[in-house]
């Protein structure tokens, strides 16, 4: 026996040290580490994959930035639900990725991010100063994507005897009426999940800006509070809903499936952004599709401002070990004219200076967009001069608007609002 | 009745019915012969030998030891420390002590977030427990006995929980939606669809029904492994006596299962506790916030602001829930079974 616990100790400390040297190895720092400073290596890119954006087209995407300049670029999903609940993550675990898209920096992220102020091309990519913090630049688009957009059905307008498309808030409750009378399904519809938020904001973007210019600032300065900023569309949606034009089944229905029901013809008007119109080109409704803006209170004031924010938003991690080649990469991705075009046949934009129109709908929405007194950047928004001091708005707006459905006043929802911001702020 | 005869009681009139020595009947110090009459004291060599034995014992267990301490203390300690610090989890920016902060945050509950959660996870927690274990029983008792129809019947039952704890949300999602496969069929038959996942108090109670369909497969397992445990000499006696079938269950069967009982009612509480997957997949916490439990307060709210501080207390305050509703449970066991050996 002890012949055995002898030949065995050797074994036994090596079954206690193995562990420790694996843990070693595995904190040991700059593993698989690379210099920097020359175009070329691999670089991670973090995107959004969606219908749209698939890992194919991404790949695709990419495809002539590698073969033009020998990186290698691995295009990354989301291991969460998103990218923005990616990005943390994987920077918690020391793995961020080089390139991040689809996602804005936070105030917690922004020191992670690169400053891309002091590239020369940064200056000629859309809606720059918009998404810049006192001048300095982190992220980078390519385009602009409208969030203040009425798609409608044309024929069932037709039918209620609408003859023009409301523009104050009066014409538009009487062509939700008309819509009901004339037996339509769903005279407006909403979305769940975060759709129901984004899209009660979509609406409301017009007025309120013309309300309150710089609203954020207003509500982050103090002089207004955010149940003040929406308690007037509560109001209008509750009307809505209590006229039975949206029922709480429409924040039960994901998105996929609402946008099916605006293409089978069972919807009157569907807010969404731009980016719908790529859904519409693939399935194209058998009725006439047209668009228009949310309503304002006078009819001499719209269109109002469109809601609208940076498409394909690209940000650099400074904690990168290839920051040449990821810089490259997005230089390549925000000003290469056949990859602005490729991004847009993936989910369309408007560009100023650039038609990157790939349907019939694009050139509708382009419309809008070029009738627009000003384009305004929606709640959400988390970086730049206008962006809210507080994470996570988007995902509270919609968890409280879905109350409305419930039976919930306005001014309980406002209240609650402006009770979960005021929380935020002090910690 | 004097304390070793007790203890041999015990040991005999085990769950199993098996008469089965317990720890009292065990020998206290096998191997060594120490003290024991008669015997000669060990020789130098040979403690040395036991010496090295017992090192090599527990040598063994330093691999588990390690992988224990690196998965399990080391995160829960870090757990702990970040719940008394703001801090957003990005390891170049450093947490911020802030003390109780954080569960002032919670127990407050400025926000009116919070509070909401709790009474939602408890909800499912004690109803889905109470269903889980009362279908997984009743099924036990049907399908306990062997046969093909009863095996069959016990794979399909099973067949839910191997299906990952997401798809099932989302497949239920597809059939209990307002567009769903059951309200389809409901408008075809009778013009009228049903609020499963639309009404705040639907999707709760609907969410549950999910969750319970998901889990009590395993439940149903463990059951009918307990029931083939049970003696049938006791039945088959209790039967002669002139017992009835449920007076059988009642004084032979439930006090034979109840060790089982005990490890159902505390598993399926702990998962019930920390459920998240099924709601991300079912209800993704809506409508309002009429579905986000605990879990996915931590989860999907915290975390996702990157609220690490928050989020890390809330979830020690989950910890300690869930510990002290195992303790309370098995303390009613063990005061159950001494009110009943005392009877």
């Amino acid at each position: 026996m002890s012949g055995t616990g002898r030949r065995r100790a050797p074994w036994i400390a090596a079954a206690a040290v193995a562990p420790l040297m694996v843990l070693s190895a595995c904190s040991s720092p700059g593993a698989g580490a690379e210099g920097d400073g020359e175009v070329g290596g691999e670089v991670r890119m973090l995107v959004n994959i969606t219908d749209n954006l698939t890992q194919a087209k991404w790949e695709a995407l990419v495809a002539p930035f590698e073969e033009e300049t020998g990186v290698d670029v691995k295009i990354e999903g989301p291991t969460g639900q998103s990218v923005a609940e990616t990005f943390p993550a994987l920077l918690a675990a020391g793995t961020a990725p080089d390139v991040i898209e689809s996602i804005f920096p936070t105030v917690d992220t922004a020191p992670e991010i690169l400053d891309l102020t002091d590239q020369a091309w940064v200056a000629e990519t859309p809606m720059v100063d918009t998404y810049s913090t006192d001048g300095r630049t982190n992220v980078v688009g390519v385009g602009t994507q409208a969030q203040s957009v009425l798609y409608y059905n044309k024929d069932l307008f037709a039918q209620a005897g609408i003859t023009e498309t409301p523009k104050t808030w009066e014409e538009f409750d009487e062509a939700l009426a008309a819509l009901d009378a004339a037996g339509v399904e769903r005279p407006i519809a909403f979305a769940a999940d975060w759709a129901t938020g984004v899209q009660a904001q979509q609406v409301w973007h017009p007025q309120q800006n013309l309300t309150t210019p710089a609203w954020q600032q207003a509500v982050a300065g103090g002089e207004s509070t955010l149940g003040e900023q929406f308690e007037p569309l509560f109001e209008h949606l509750s009307d809505w809903i209590d006229a039975g034009y949206t029922t709480a089944d429409d924040v039960a229905t994901d998105s996929g499936t609402q946008e099916a029901n605006f293409i089978a013809g069972t919807v009157g008007i569907y807010p969404m952004g731009s980016w719908f119109t790529t859904t519409l080109a693939a399935s194209p409704p058998s009725f006439e599709v047209g668009v228009f803006t949310p309503p304002v209170d006078e009819a001499s004031d719209a269109p109002g401002p469109i809601g609208a924010t940076l498409a394909y938003p690209y940000m650099v991690w400074n904690g990168s070990s290839n920051v040449t080649s990821a810089t490259a990469l997005v230089e390549y991705l925000a000003t290469d004219e056949d990859a602005i075009k490729a991004q847009a046949a993936m989910d369309s934009f408007s560009r100023p200076g650039l038609d990157v129109s790939t349907n019939e709908y694009d050139a509708l929405v382009q419309g809008l967009v070029d009738a627009a007194p000003e384009l305004v950047v929606p709640g959400n928004q988390t970086v730049g001069d206008y962006a809210l001091p507080v994470a996570g708005f988007n995902a509270k707006f919609t968890e409280l608007v879905q109350g409305l459905w419930q039976g919930r006043s306005p001014a309980e929802v406002a209240a609650d609002l402006t009770a979960w911001y005021d929380a935020e702020q002090t910690g | 009745m004097s304390a070793s005869n007790a203890t041999l009681s015990r040991g005999r009139t085990s769950s199993s019915g098996v008469s089965t020595p317990d720890a009292g009947d065990a020998p206290a110090s096998r191997g060594t012969g120490r003290g024991a009459p008669g015997r000669r004291t060990p020789s130098a060599s040979r403690r040395r030998r036991i010496d090295v034995q017992r090192l090599f014992d527990g040598a063994l267990t330093i691999p588990a030891l390690v992988v224990y301490v690196g998965l399990m203390v080391v995160p829960v300690g870090f757990a702990v420390y970040y719940s008394f610090t703001r801090y957003n989890g990005i390891p170049s920016q450093s947490p911020e002590w802030v003390g109780f902060d954080n569960y002032l945050r919670i127990f407050e509950d400025p926000a009116g977030e919070m509070h909401s959660s709790i009474t939602v996870t408890v909800v499912i927690a004690v109803l889905g427990s109470f269903l889980v274990n009362g279908i997984a029983l009743g099924l036990a008792l049907l399908l306990h006995r062997p046969s093909k129809f009863n095996s069959v019947g016990r794979a399909i039952m099973f067949y839910p929980h191997v299906l990952s704890a997401l798809v099932v949300g989302f497949l239920w999602q597809a059939l209990l939606g307002p567009q769903g496969a059951i309200n389809a069929l409901m408008t075809q038959l009778q013009g009228t669809t049903l609020p499963f996942l639309s009404d705040p108090d639907w999707a709760l109670y609907t969410l549950v029904g999910v969750i319970v369909w998901a889990q009590f497969g395993v439940q149903l397992i463990l059951y009918i492994a307990g029931l083939q445990a049970v003696s049938p000499e006791l039945q088959e006696a209790a039967r002669i006596d002139g017992a009835t079938r449920w007076q059988v269950f009642r004084h032979v069967t439930w006090p034979a299962l109840a060790p089982t009982v005990t490890v159902t009612i505390i598993t399926s509480v702990l998962s019930l506790l920390k459920v998240y997957d099924v709601v991300l997949g079912l209800t993704n916490g809506g409508p309002g916030d009429a579905t986000q439990t605990w879990a996915y307060e931590i989860l999907a709210v915290s975390f996702a602001n990157n609220r690490v501080g928050l989020a890390c207390a809330q979830a020690v305050l989950l910890i300690v829930a869930a510990g002290i509703l195992s303790f309370t449970i098995i303390t009613m066991r063990r005061r159950a079974d001494e009110g009943a050996e005392a009877a």
